[in-house]
């Protein structure tokens, strides 16, 4: 191939690199693709039931209050740290495990606090973490089988003090 | 925040071969949640880990997305198989990029 690139191209060039460069670096100027806090890229604010909606596709959600164990105090005293843990009976093999696990506070703005995706490796589908409540809510766990099959179960927590700010 | 990043690990004291283990890991973090200004959401790009990655012999075994509704430095338990001694590592990504990373050697006795 003809080496095509002259003098005048490659200086247009990196002069474009040049402004590119200084404009990621303004306040209000193009943000870099690396930003992944921005608001585009959190979940969005949305109801409980838009959620769902979004993240199974109106799959049926069976009751899973008897394979689900969620453990969550009654009463939260402070809402920037609620304790959860989530315990799904399950083999855990390669023929039958729990693929991933959801949870979600209804009435937090942004509902989906985190999925948890596991594997046979696992050996037992338990995950526990702390939590973020805004208010007095419903917290669901969702577990979701090898197969597909999506599992629910609920429990109430009353928050006394709200734990997400604005 | 010098210390942020700083991850913990605890295991049992003792585990037998072929034992489900449960390992509790804490990491120093943040977790910016969202400003408002006048009932607005303010747009940038907010400091919290959005992803861990646990590993166990080299295996990637586990992922969590997590948001900003998981508590200031985030603690989390989950459930190994404990099948041969070896590493279990846990890394942690955040939105700036920040990647931080612990180590536990799961041995038996």
């Amino acid at each position: 191939m003809k080496r095509s690139v002259t003098r005048r191209a490659l200086l247009a060039a990196l002069g474009g690199l040049g402004m590119s460069g200084l404009a990621a670096r303004l306040p209000g100027g193009p943000r870099p693709a690396s930003a992944q806090g921005n608001l585009a890229n959190l979940g969005p604010e949305e109801p409980v039931d838009a959620t769902v909606k979004r993240l199974f596709a109106g799959r049926p959600i069976k009751d899973g209050s008897s394979a689900i164990k969620l453990d969550l105090p009654l009463i939260a005293e402070n809402g920037a740290v609620v304790p959860v843990t989530v315990e799904v009976t399950s083999p855990q093999t390669p023929q039958s495990y729990v693929k991933a696990i959801y949870i979600i506070s209804d009435k937090n703005r942004r509902p989906l606090n985190a999925k948890f995706i596991l594997s046979p490796a696992s050996g037992q589908a338990f995950v526990g973490t702390n939590l973020r409540l805004g208010e007095s809510t419903d917290v669901r766990a969702v577990a979701e089988l090898q197969d597909g099959t999506l599992l629910a179960a609920k429990r109430e927590v009353k928050v006394t003090v709200g734990g997400c700010g604005g | 925040m010098a210390d942020i990043g700083r991850v913990r690990i605890r295991l049992p004291s003792s585990i037998k071969p072929g034992d489900v283990i449960k390992v509790r890991v804490l990491v120093l973090h943040p977790m910016e949640i969202v400003e408002r200004k006048d009932g607005k959401p303010v747009d940038k790009n907010y400091h919290f880990i959005n992803r861990v990655v646990v590993t166990y012999l080299g295996r990637e075994i586990s992922q969590f997305e997590t948001s900003q509704s998981i508590s200031e430095n985030p603690f989390f338990t989950f459930a190994v198989r404990a099948t041969e001694p070896g590493p279990l590592k846990v890394t942690f990504f955040d939105t700036h990029g920040g990647k931080y990373e612990g180590a536990a050697d799961i041995k038996f006795g």
